[in-house]
């Protein structure tokens, strides 16, 4: 009797493995399989398919780089600036979107969400003439006697790292509401009206309530959007191309560098993407014992 | 924007892998091999610009197709970026099957895959004579003494002038041949205050003006064995970043920040000149309202590097037959049309504006022509002249990497970092770039 439990316990297990294994095996293929050949590409130099394992050569070359830690510091400044600004105003566009008493509340929240559903490049490109020498922004600003000169938007070192901000922000702010919208609609409204009662204003009960239920949602966004930082690719590409000389130059862009740009340098390009890895895993970890959440 | 993640993640991942190279490119196999398996000669052809390298290779195709009515061509529009990527991951996983049989490279980058990918190209052998080539072209099409491009156009620059503004500043276009930079800025600072337009727009982020200038004295960025960077105690490049900084304090330089804004520069009539190769031509001809009012004198020179001619190179690219299936039929494709067709060439200058490299064409009737545009002059014969007069350098394999570093090392000297300092900065970076 025990036996028969036993094997059919073991059916039901194999049967179980066989449901996932196609996925499984997938995920091996185009996951792990390219993780480690990429690994192990990271120790080879030689260009494009003269390749030849040089034990650390590539990551000694790294520390002595200056452009890579001149695209590191770029895209460092992005995650400083670019992603506590776009959270906060995630944060308190949703606050307001959840407001009982707005009307046309469809209406706001498909316009703020929709710079989402465009295409990175489709957006950048439109970014990038808006903001030209001779862009609409400037014509405006000009117009209006707001500026007397224009702005160098993009062939400024300083101007074209603000350009780049205000076109990632523009972008993914939407994308962040949503998820503090979410979680808005879960919080009780009785806490607030206790609250209330209580006699809490506003900014208090902002503070007091919202924000420390929001705190899985604030750990969750700033973490993949700093993952999404600093993969950043498609915008400077397209808006800047790195420049002006590598003011705006990122560490993806580094990469396509190495790989397509320059001769191809396929093992250095992957040593610098591996630098990327570690840089998640170190600051995804450092988020989660900063927001202190052990659960 | 996980989604995003993944995607960038395991596109980075999967271009390093023999794996995903062979299966992306097995779709792609179906155009280019085909004809093949079928038996007849198919041959596949990729370039990129529509208006130029595309147009330039279908009256190749259709002058050949004239004569071989069996042959079949496809010429396939690509950027030239998704070009430069297809490549490196088709020939890197060493799958040549969803490569074309042709393709055209930039001079500049053409070194760069010949001796990365040694064996990826084929020998052209006695398909074309290379003594009715260009000469500086030749270089970066041959590695190893085998000639594997097919020259094709010519990068030759000129100063193209608006004839009109510099009258207005009391100049004729007699003033402006054979002047240097030097003559040049002082004309471009006459015009500024006599009509307020501007003499040139430049693009900071991109330094093909430094790169014209230093060919014009057979300087590169490299030493001649296209490997050593000589960007430190360069005398030449030392003084085409004097120059490019004087011109730039000048006031007489209209900024641009891409293409589109560098085009619409002239056009609208904006700047005075226009400094660039010869392929600027059909857009210049685009503002029709312009007719009569530019000529092209000959390229400014540098003023003190002893070697500095009027004439040098912008861009410019040459056509490349991979070693696979139908490699025999394209080479004979390539030898009878661009490597010999001068009634061809002819062609090329009268319906697409094409200044070729092949030395016999420039006998032809096409290139004697005056063009009305710029005023009667005969732009193409003046072209194929200087063509012939461009100082041969080795571009090498790093003209772009070397390029990126130089632009930041030129922004630190326009900010005011000693030039000296500012090179040999670029020096010992370009050494660690390049291994």
């Amino acid at each position: 009797m025990r036996a028969v439990n036993h094997t059919i316990r073991n059916r039901a297990k194999l049967t179980g493995w066989l449901f996932i294994a196609g996925a499984v095996l997938m995920i091996c293929l185009f996951y792990f399989y390219p993780m480690i050949q990429a690994l192990l590409l990271s120790f080879k130099t030689g260009a494009g398919a003269n390749l030849h394992f040089d034990g650390l050569a590539n990551y000694k070359r790294l520390l002595s780089d200056k452009t890579f830690f001149t695209a590191v510091k770029n895209t460092f400044l992005f995650l400083i600036v670019q992603v506590p600004v776009m959270i906060v105003f995630a944060m308190m566009i949703s606050v307001l979107l959840n407001d009982s008493k707005l009307r046309f509340k469809g209406f706001f929240r498909t316009a703020i969400f929709l710079p989402c559903v465009t295409s990175l490049v489709a957006y950048s490109v439109v970014f990038k003439y808006l903001f030209g020498n001779d862009g609409l922004i400037n014509l405006a600003l000009l117009n209006m006697h707001i500026l007397s000169e224009p702005i160098q938007w993009i062939s400024d070192p300083f101007w074209a790292k603000v350009t780049i901000i205000i076109a990632i922000t523009w972008r993914w702010t939407g994308y962040n509401m949503i998820f503090f919208l979410s979680s808005l609609q879960n919080i009780d409204s009785s806490i607030y009206e206790a609250a209330r009662i209580d006699g809490a204003s506003g900014p208090r009960q902002f503070f007091s309530i919202t924000v420390p239920l929001l705190k899985p949602i604030i750990l969750f966004t700033s973490i993949t959007s700093t993952i999404g930082t600093l993969q950043l690719f498609d915008e400077i590409m397209n808006i800047t191309k790195g420049g002006p000389g590598n003011a705006t130059l990122s560490i993806s862009q580094y990469i396509y560098n190495l790989s397509f740009k320059y001769t191809p340098d396929f093992g250095y390009a992957a040593t610098v993407s591996y630098s990327i890895v570690i840089m998640i895993i170190v600051l995804a970890f450092l988020q989660i014992k900063l927001a202190g959440d052990d659960k | 924007m996980k989604k995003k993640a993944t995607a960038l993640l395991l596109a980075g991942f999967m271009l390093l892998t023999a794996c995903s190279s062979n299966s992306n490119t097995k779709n792609e196999a179906n155009t280019g091999t085909e004809g093949n398996a079928a038996g007849s000669q198919k041959i596949t052809v990729w370039a990129w610009d529509k208006n130029f390298n595309i147009a330039a290779m279908n009256l190749a195709k259709d002058a050949y197709v004239a004569k071989n009515p069996d042959a079949q061509i496809e010429v396939v529009e690509y950027a030239q970026d998704d070009i430069i990527q297809k490549l490196n991951t088709g020939l890197n996983s060493g799958s040549a099957s969803g490569l074309p049989n042709i393709v055209l490279i930039e001079d500049y980058r053409a070194q760069s895959f010949l001796q990365t990918y040694p064996d990826a190209f084929q020998e052209l052998g006695d398909a074309i004579k290379t003594s009715d080539f260009a000469e500086y072209k030749l270089g970066p099409t041959s590695f190893n003494g085998k000639q594997y491009g097919v020259p094709f156009d010519s990068g030759v620059v000129g100063l193209y002038v608006r004839t009109d503004y510099l009258q207005e500043a009391g100049y004729t276009v007699d003033d402006l041949q054979d002047i240097d930079w030097q003559q040049y800025i002082e004309i471009g600072k006459a015009v500024k205050a006599k009509t307020g337009k501007d003499m040139l727009t430049q693009d900071p982020n991109d330094l093909g003006l430094i790169r014209m200038m230093i060919q014009s004295a057979g300087s590169w960025y490299l030493k001649e064995d296209g490997t050593t960077p000589d960007l430190k105690d360069n005398a030449v490049l030392k003084e085409a970043f004097e120059s490019y900084k004087e011109l730039m304090n000048a006031d007489i330089v209209k900024v641009n920040s891409d293409w589109s804004s560098f085009l619409a520069g002239f056009n609208s009539g904006d700047v005075a000149s226009v400094p660039t190769g010869n392929w600027i031509t059909p857009s210049v001809k685009a503002s029709a309202d312009q007719s009569g009012k530019w000529a092209v004198v000959p390229f400014p020179k540098l003023k003190n590097a002893a070697n500095s001619v009027h004439a040098s190179n912008l861009g410019g690219s040459s056509w490349y037959v991979l070693n696979n299936d139908g490699k025999e039929a394209a080479v004979k494709f390539l030898g009878a049309t661009l490597g010999s067709d001068v009634a061809l060439y002819q062609k090329l200058v009268t319906d697409v504006g094409v200044v070729g490299t092949y030395k016999p064409a420039a006998e032809g009737e096409a290139y004697g022509a005056a063009d009305e545009f710029f005023g009667g002059q005969k732009v193409i014969a003046d072209f194929a002249k200087w063509t012939a007069e461009i100082p041969n350098v080795n571009y090498g394999l790093h003209t772009y990497a070397i390029e990126d570093i130089l632009k930041v090392e030129m922004q630190n000297f326009l900010n005011g970092t000693e030039l000296d300092k500012a090179l040999s900065d670029a020096q010992s970076q370009a050494e660690s770039q390049i291994q």
